[in-house]
C-alpha cells in the first residue's frame, strides 16, 4: 500500500486548507493557524510547507484576487487534490485505529 | 505605512521569481495587518525577520526552467562560477597547489609583518590624552659636542607649569637603578622602577584599580604599584597602606595599585615611588628627568616651542654664569648653544633616538624596511599566480571559445576568472591563517613582541584581511581575466591561437620583477651579516672573553673588600676589579664638564664621559696603556691623579700629556670643582656601541662597587658560578646574578642581529616564492615544447643540449634581474652602513655571490623541469595525431 507521509505540520496546513476552502491562501492559513492552534507560525515556513505540499501532489494552485494593499499583486489560492484529501482520511484513519486500540483503562486515565 | 525598503529589495533578490508576487502580496497584506495590530516599528522589526526567513527557506530553490535573470551578478551565476573554478583548481592539483601554497605564504609573511607594523605604530596611542602630551627635551652644543638629550632639566616641570599658563600639567619619570626591594623576608630585584609625580595618573591614561589619583603619589615615599606586581607581593592581600622596603632608601608606603603598563607603551614599570621621595635638585644644569607636559586643549605646542629661546635665558642664564663663568650671550659666541623641545608623546618610539632614553626605542626605518618586504613579498606571489593563470591559458582557451559562442559576453567572462582567482586567494588565506599560528611563537621571539592568537580575531584586523585578501584576488586576477577573456571563438575553436605566447613579454617582465626583489634580499642578507660579524670580530680595545660580571655587589656593603680579597685568592680567577663602570651593558654612567688648566680661562669645558675605576680595572679588562702608568696604590696622591684615552689627548690637542692638568666643573659650586693631573693614556677602546665614534673620556681613581668584574681562567665555568654562589650566600640574602662580559657586549647589537636574522628568513621566503613561480613556469613550457623536444631527439640532439636549450631563457631573465639589482642593493645597503661609525666596505664578491646563488636556485629548479622533458622517450611524446 503506497503510504501518504505527512509531516506533522505538513497535516496542519493541509487541513487547514481544506478548512478555509476556497479561501486559502499564504495570509489566511498563517492566521488561521495561529488562530486556532496558538502557535506562532513564520510566513515563509507556510510558505515552504504550501510549497512542498503542491510539489508532492496534495495541494493545487492558481493566482488571483490581486487587492490594493498588495501592491496589486495576485494571490495565489490554494485547493486540495483527491491525492490530498486521500492522504488526510489515511492520516486520520490511521489515528483512529490507533486511538481504538487504547485499551480502556489508558483511555479513562486519559480523561477521555 | 511602507514596509521597509531594504528588506524588500532583499526579498526580491532573493526569492525566486516564480514565487516572488504571491509571497510580496502575502507579505504586504500581512505587514498592513501588522501594523494595526503591533504599530508601525514592531511590525517592520517583523517583516525584517519574516523576509530573512525566506531568503534562509528558499532563498536558492529557483524552478529550473526559470531563466535567469538579466543582472549579471545572480547567485545561480555566481554559483556557477565558483562550481567550475573548483572543478579546474581540482583537475591541475599541482599548480593549484603551487599556486595556493605561494599565495599562503606571501599572505601569512604580510599579515605577520602587518602585525608588526602596527603594533610599532599603535605606541603610545593608548593615552586618551596623547595629542596633547609632550615630552620636553634638551639640545644643545658644549665645546662643539652635540648633545641631544631626552630628559629635561628637573625642575623644569613645575616651573614651566607655573609661568606658562598653556601648560595643564606636568610629570616626571625619573630613574634611579635598580632596587632590591623587601617585603618581610621576601626580596627581589627590581629594576622597573620610577620616581614620578602625583600628576602621572592624570596625564598617562594608565588606569588606577586603587586610591585616589590624585592624593596618590603626593608624600614622599609612597609607591603605587602595577596589578601583576601587587599580586607577586601582597597575593590576594589589599596592599593599601602596607610597606615595602625600597633598597637602601627605606620604608615605602603602597598608596595606590594601578593597571600594568600596556606594552606598547615606551615605558614599562611595575614601581611608581613619588617623585618627592628624591632629595629636592634645584639646578637646572645639574639635574635631569623625563618631563612630560600637558597642554591645554587650545594651546597648541608651537606656541610653547617658540618660547625655548626665553626659557633657556631665564633658567639656564644665571646657572651659566655659575657653572662657565660666561653670560648666556658669551656662550652663544662661542658657537655654543641650549634650546628646548617639545616631542608629541606618540613620537617617541619611532622617532626618538636621545641620550637617556627611557628605553631604548625603535626605529621609524624599520617600519618602513618591513611594510616594504610585506608588499614585496606579496608582489610576488601575486605575479605568480599571474603567470601561472596566463601560461596555462592554453588549456582554458576551448571553455572560453564555447562559452563565448553560446553567448557570454566579455564582461561575464572576466567576472567568471576574477571570481576564480578570489577564490584561491581565499582558500590560501585559510592556509595562511595555518601557518601565522603556526610561525606565530617563533615570530614572537624574532621580533620580541607578545602577540596570540587574540591580536589576530579582532574586528578591525578580520575585516582589512578580508577585505586586502580580496583587493589581492582582483589584482591577481585581473590580467588573466582580461587576456583570457579577449580571445576570439572563431580562432580559439580552429586552434589557430598562438597559446600562451602572445603574453610572453609580460610574463618575462614579471619573472625579472621576482628575481630583483630576491636577489635584492639576498644582497641585504649577506651585507646585513657581514657587518654583524664584523663588529662581533672587531677589536674593541679591551679584552671582553673570559670576564665575569657580579651584579649588584654594592649590597654587601662593608663587607664587599673582604668579598673581593676572598675571590682574589681563588685560582681561577686572576684578577678582581670594582666594575661599576662598565663598556658594555648594564653599567653606571657619568659625564662631567673638563676644562684644560692651562688653557686661556674663557674656553668652555669639554663634557667628557667619566669612569670612575680602581688599579685592578685596567688589567682585569685588558684594556692597554699608549703613555704613562697606571693607577697604584704604591702612590698616595693618585686621588688626584687621571688617566685619559687617545680621544682625550686628541681633544685638548696635547703634545706631552703626562702630567697635563684639567679640571671638572662638577654641579657647578666652587667646592665640587677639582683639579687632576694625568699620570697615564690608556689606549682607545669602545666604550659605546659601534654606531658612534669612539669620545674622549677620563678615568678617575676610585673605582665602584656596583659591579664586580672577574677575569677568569678556568675551563669549569659551571663548578666556579656553584663556589661563587655559595660564597655570596654565605654573605648575603640578596639574589645571585652575574653575566658574562661578552654576551653582554653581543646584547647591544640585539636589535641588528634581529634585524639580520628576519631579513634572512624574508630572502629565504622571496627566493621560495620565486622559485615556485618559476617551478610552474617551466612545468607549461616544457608541456608546450613536448613534440619539439621529441623532434629534436629523433633527430638526434643530447639530453644536455636539449636542458640547455630549456633553460636558457629563463637563465637570462636572471641575469637581467642581476643586473637591476645589483645597484639597487649597493644604494640601499649603503644607506644602511651609514649608521654606524665603524662598518665594513661594500665588496664586490657580495654581489656575486648573490648573483651565483639567484642563478643556482633558478637553475635547480628549471632543470627539475627540463631533465625530465629531455628524458622522454620521442615516441611517446610523439605518437599522438
Amino acid at each position: 500500500m503506497k503510504r501518504a507521509f505527512l509531516g506533522e505540520f505538513e497535516e496542519v496546513v493541509l487541513l487547514t486548507v481544506a478548512v478555509l476552502d476556497e479561501s486559502a491562501y499564504g495570509v489566511t492559513v498563517t492566521q488561521e493557524i495561529e488562530q486556532k492552534t496558538g502557535r506562532a507560525v513564520g510566513f515563509s515556513t507556510v510558505h515552504t510547507t504550501l510549497q512542498r505540499l503542491e510539489e508532492k501532489g496534495y495541494l493545487s494552485s492558481k493566482m488571483s484576487g490581486a487587492t490594493a494593499e498588495r501592491g496589486g499583486r495576485r494571490k495565489r489560492f490554494f485547493s486540495v487534490t483527491a491525492a490530498g484529501r486521500k492522504a488526510l482520511v489515511d492520516v486520520k484513519s490511521i489515528r483512529e485505529q490507533l486511538w481504538d486500540a487504547l485499551p480502556p483503562q489508558t483511555l479513562q486515565l486519559m480523561g477521555g | 505605512m511602507k514596509p521597509p525598503r531594504l528588506a524588500d529589495r532583499f526579498l526580491q533578490v532573493f526569492c525566486s521569481p516564480h514565487r516572488l508576487e504571491e509571497v510580496q502580496g502575502d507579505m504586504h497584506e500581512e505587514f498592513v495587518w501588522q501594523v494595526k495590530r503591533l504599530g508601525y516599528r514592531r511590525a517592520r522589526w517583523r517583516y525584517w525577520r519574516e523576509v530573512l526567513g525566506f531568503t534562509l527557506s528558499f532563498a536558492m530553490k529557483r524552478r529550473s526552467k526559470d531563466h535567469s535573470t538579466s543582472t549579471l551578478i545572480s547567485p545561480s551565476m555566481l554559483q556557477n562560477y565558483f562550481k567550475i573554478a573548483w572543478r579546474n583548481l581540482w583537475r591541475k592539483k599541482a599548480f593549484s597547489a603551487i599556486n595556493i601554497a605561494g599565495l599562503a605564504v606571501g599572505l601569512a609573511t604580510c599579515l605577520l609583518i602587518v602585525l608588526f607594523v602596527q603594533h610599532e605604530l599603535s605606541y603610545d596611542q593608548f593615552n586618551t590624552k596623547a595629542d596633547r602630551i609632550f615630552r620636553m627635551t634638551l639640545r644643545g652644543s658644549i665645546g662643539g659636542k652635540e648633545l641631544k638629550i631626552a630628559y629635561a632639566p628637573a625642575p623644569a616641570g613645575p616651573t614651566i607649569q607655573h609661568d606658562y599658563p598653556g601648560v595643564e600639567a606636568f610629570t616626571r619619570l625619573e630613574e634611579q637603578g635598580t632596587f632590591v626591594i623587601k617585603n618581610g623576608n621576601e626580596r627581589f630585584k627590581e629594576e622597573r622602577v620610577v620616581f614620578t609625580d602625583s600628576s602621572f595618573f592624570t596625564v598617562f591614561s594608565i588606569p588606577l584599580l586603587k586610591g585616589n589619583s590624585k592624593t596618590v603619589l603626593t608624600e614622599p615615599n609612597t609607591v603605587v604599584l602595577t596589578e601583576s606586581t601587587a599580586r607577586k607581593y601582597f597575593g590576594t592581600q589589599n596592599p593599601i597602606g602596607k610597606s615595602l622596603t625600597m633598597g637602601t632608601m627605606g620604608l615605602f608606603r603602597v598608596t595606590g595599585v594601578c593597571r600594568d603598563v600596556p606594552s606598547n607603551s615606551h615605558f614599562h614599570y611595575d614601581f611608581f615611588n613619588s617623585y618627592r621621595s628624591l632629595h629636592a635638585r634645584e639646578k637646572w644644569l645639574s639635574s635631569g628627568a623625563n618631563t612630560y607636559f600637558l597642554l591645554r586643549k587650545d594651546y597648541p605646542v608651537e606656541k610653547l616651542a617658540a618660547q625655548s629661546t626665553q626659557m633657556v635665558r631665564t633658567y639656564l642664564g644665571p646657572e651659566l654664569k655659575e657653572f662657565l663663568g660666561m653670560s648666556y650671550d658669551e656662550y652663544v659666541r662661542k658657537g655654543d648653544r641650549f634650546e628646548f623641545n617639545f616631542q608629541p608623546v606618540t613620537d617617541i618610539h619611532l622617532k626618538s633616538d636621545r641620550e637617556g632614553e627611557l628605553e631604548p626605542n625603535s626605529d621609524e626605518k624599520y617600519v618602513y624596511i618591513f611594510s616594504a618586504i610585506a608588499v614585496f613579498i606579496l608582489l610576488l606571489a601575486c605575479i605568480n599566480f599571474m603567470n601561472l593563470s596566463t601560461a596555462g591559458s592554453a588549456n582554458r582557451a576551448k571553455e572560453v571559445g564555447i562559452r563565448k559562442v553560446l553567448g557570454s559576453v566579455q564582461q561575464q567572462l572576466i567576472r567568471q576568472f576574477l571570481s576564480e582567482s578570489v577564490l584561491i586567494t581565499f582558500l590560501a588565506l585559510v592556509v595562511a591563517c595555518g601557518l601565522v599560528v603556526a610561525v606565530l611563537p617563533t615570530f614572537n621571539q624574532l621580533a620580541n613582541k607578545q602577540f596570540d592568537i587574540g591580536t589576530l580575531l579582532n574586528g578591525r584586523m578580520i575585516a582589512y584581511t578580508l577585505a586586502g585578501c580580496l583587493l589581492v584576488g582582483l589584482l591577481a586576477g585581473s590580467y588573466p581575466a582580461f587576456f583570457l577573456s579577449s580571445f576570439k571563438p572563431i580562432s580559439v575553436l580552429k586552434g589557430r591561437l598562438q597559446l600562451g605566447v602572445g603574453s610572453g613579454w609580460l610574463r618575462n617582465t614579471l619573472v625579472t620583477i621576482q628575481f630583483v626583489v630576491s636577489i635584492g634580499m639576498i644582497i641585504g642578507t649577506l651585507v646585513v651579516y657581514r657587518q654583524l660579524r664584523f663588529i662581533q670580530n672587531k677589536k674593541v680595545g679591551f679584552d671582553k672573553e673570559q670576564v665575569l660580571i657580579l651584579h649588584d655587589t654594592y649590597v654587601l656593603g662593608d663587607k664587599l673588600n673582604a668579598f673581593k680579597t676572598d675571590l682574589a685568592k681563588q685560582s681561577q680567577i686572576t684578577r678582581v676589579s670594582l666594575a661599576g663602570y662598565l663598556p658594555a651593558g648594564n653599567s653606571n654612567s657619568g659625564f662631567d664638564g673638563v676644562r684644560d688648566v692651562n688653557a686661556p680661562a674663557e674656553t668652555s669645558p669639554y663634557r667628557l664621559r667619566t669612569y670612575r675605576i680602581d688599579d685592578q680595572y685596567l688589567a682585569t679588562l685588558g684594556i692597554r696603556l699608549a703613555l704613562g702608568r697606571n693607577f697604584s696604590k704604591a702612590f698616595s696622591g693618585d686621588s688626584a691623579a687621571v688617566l685619559v684615552n687617545e680621544a682625550t689627548v686628541r681633544q685638548f690637542g696635547w703634545k706631552n700629556p703626562i702630567g697635563q692638568r684639567i679640571a671638572t666643573v662638577g654641579d657647578g659650586s666652587p667646592g665640587d670643582s677639582r683639579t687632576y693631573t694625568v699620570v697615564g693614556v690608556t689606549k682607545d677602546f669602545h666604550f659605546e656601541s659601534l654606531h658612534q665614534h669612539i669620545a674622549p673620556m677620563i678615568m678617575l681613581y676610585g673605582g665602584d662597587g656596583y659591579q664586580l668584574a672577574l677575569r677568569i681562567r678556568t675551563d669549569h665555568v659551571p663548578a666556579l658560578l656553584k663556589t661563587l654562589e655559595q660564597k655570596w650566600k654565605a654573605e648575603t640574602d640578596n639574589p645571585f646574578s652575574y653575566s658574562f662580559l661578552d654576551e653582554r657586549f653581543n646584547q647591544m647589537y640585539q636589535s641588528e642581529q634581529r634585524i639580520g636574522e628576519l631579513f634572512g628568513i624574508f630572502a629565504g621566503l622571496a627566493v621560495f616564492i620565486a622559485c615556485l613561480g618559476l617551478f610552474g613556469l617551466a612545468a607549461f613550457t616544457t608541456l608546450q615544447r613536448t613534440k619539439e623536444i621529441g623532434v629534436r631527439k629523433v633527430l638526434g640532439a643530447s639530453v644536455a643540449s636539449i636542458v640547455a636549450l630549456l633553460s636558457k631563457d629563463f637563465l637570462r631573465l636572471v641575469v637581467v634581474a642581476i643586473v637591476i639589482a645589483t645597484p639597487i642593493g649597493w644604494y640601499a645597503m649603503n644607506q644602511w652602513l651609514e649608521d654606524f661609525a665603524y662598518r665594513i666596505d661594500l665588496e664586490w664578491w657580495v654581489f656575486v655571490l648573490a648573483g651565483f646563488l639567484a642563478v643556482a636556485v633558478a637553475l635547480l629548479t628549471v632543470s627539475f623541469q627540463s631533465i625530465k622533458a629531455a628524458l622522454v622517450n620521442p615516441v611517446k611524446s610523439l605518437r599522438s595525431e
